[in-house]
């Protein structure tokens, strides 16, 4: 055996060693078994690698729409209620050129989602993972196909009769309105060029924050405020934000800058993850009624409690307005029992 | 110009039916200018009536105050599955349009 040879199975068994001891390093966690990695790998790119096989019609996606995501979108995903329009925006001259007008002039009245996507894998991808937002990935491929062939349809991207599967779906993305519209030509994808094998075009980003590593600063110094008196110029901020989500507005009507978070109770843990606080504030109106409006409108009823789980349970429309709220048969019974009797009890 | 298609959509529950249309149309005011500084003539939709089955169940006039591609959505008593509701629409140019569907 040549020294050559010696060298390349030496690298080849070092490789193997490393491979093998990477959980052992540290003494936690375990490999990933296939099946974990299959169910976690479900991202649709962009040249639809990870996309599953399936099809669907336009009148299929319809009909799912409106069971399923009408609520919110409205029957047309014209609703700008909820979120903003799904559809419109493009036309016929934005679908053959690849780029949507009216962010070239600069005069496009509302930004849909249509006008701004630029791949049709994004919105696959995003249905599937996310989408209906309180039951998300419980769409099936065939759903999915079927509810974009709606989209495309109402975009006047594709016939009325069309079926949308994974063998059409990259003739379809060469129609897409915005499909030129996306730039990597900025610093927000830093990296090697694409033709030296990254995804960036080497572009600088417009920030440059170096990780301290050493003699680092061990407070936090806040640079700058709101002056005091610019605070109350907009009214009481932590109102006028989401009351979802990762942001929240500072409190600007109470005086003072830093009101310590309330600390989160269990019952409100179980809120969060199960998707009630999606629709429903501790003390406002989100999609549906807040709590304290539920409260109000049942605390003289004795056996409202038992209802209320009841109807948690199955789902129920009408009650405060067209808006439906969907059935929880995901939930355990217990776990239901326990929200509603914590929004009785004021939702603390 | 030819007419672009609405979008409807019925639905019969319980004796009720909820018809919901999409309308396409520029709903031009006639009080805007081009970049040119002349005047976009108005164009508008004046008159929209809804049928059930050929009975008029909504007529309504409409004026430059609606929106471009306006949405419309109304309920009416009775309907059942299998009817035709047909929307139409008049324009001040002269333009008209029709479109049905069954109420599912």
């Amino acid at each position: 055996m040549s020294r050559f040879s010696k060298s390349i199975l030496l690298v080849a068994l070092c490789g193997a060693s490393v491979a093998a001891s990477a959980f052992d390093t540290y003494g936690i966690g375990r490999q990933a078994t296939p099946a974990e990695v299959k169910a976690w790998d479900i991202d649709v790119r962009a040249d639809f690698k990870g996309l599953p096989k399936g099809s669907g019609t336009v009148q299929k996606g319809n009909d799912l729409f409106e069971e399923k995501c009408a609520s919110c979108h409205g029957s047309f995903g014209e609703s700008n209620e909820v979120f903003t329009p799904l559809v419109g925006g493009t036309t016929k001259d934005d679908i053959k050129n690849g780029r949507v007008g009216g962010f070239v002039s600069g005069d496009i009245p509302q930004r849909t989602t249509f006008t701004k996507v630029a791949t049709i894998s994004t919105v696959w991808d995003y249905i599937y993972r996310a989408m209906p937002w309180t039951a998300p990935k419980s769409l099936k491929p065939d759903d999915v196909y079927a509810i974009l062939a709606y989209f495309l349809n109402l975009a006047e991207i594709v016939p009325e009769d069309f079926t949308l599967s994974d063998q059409n779906i990259a003739e379809v993305q060469k129609k897409m309105p915005n499909r030129y519209g996306m730039s990597t030509d900025h610093g927000m994808w830093p990296g090697a060029p694409a033709k030296k094998g990254g995804i960036g075009n080497g572009g600088k980003p417009d920030v440059k924050n170096v990780a301290c590593m050493k003699n680092c600063k061990t407070e936090v110094q806040i640079g700058s405020t709101l002056p005091d008196y610019a605070r109350t110029a907009h009214g009481e901020l932590a109102d006028q934000y989401r009351s979802f989500g990762p942001v929240r507005g500072t409190r600007t009507l109470d005086g003072s800058a830093a009101a310590a978070a309330p600390a989160v109770s269990p019952e409100m843990e179980l809120a969060t993850k199960s998707g009630c606080m999606a629709c429903h504030g501790v003390n406002n109106k989100i999609v549906g009624p807040g709590y304290n409006e539920v409260v109000a409108r049942y605390k003289d009823q004795a056996d409202a409690e038992s209802r209320l789980v009841a109807k948690v349970k199955a789902g129920g429309q009408g009650v405060w307005g067209a808006v439906p709220m969907p059935p929880n048969g995901h939930l355990a019974d217990a776990d239901i029992k326990k929200l509603v009797h914590w929004i009785f009890s004021g939702a603390k | 110009m030819a007419t672009k298609p609405m979008r409807i959509r019925a639905a019969a529950k319980d004796g009720v039916t909820e018809v919901k249309a999409l309308i396409a149309h520029e709903m031009e005011t006639g009080q805007r200018k081009d970049a040119n500084g002349a005047v976009i003539p108005a164009w508008f939709i004046t008159e929209l009536s809804v049928s059930h089955n050929g009975k008029v169940v909504l007529a309504s006039e409409f004026g430059t105050a609606v929106s471009k591609n306006p949405y419309l959505a109304f309920k009416f008593k009775g309907g059942a599955t299998g009817d035709k509701v047909a929307v139409s629409w008049k324009d001040n140019k002269g333009e008209s349009r029709t479109d049905e569907v069954a109420i599912g």
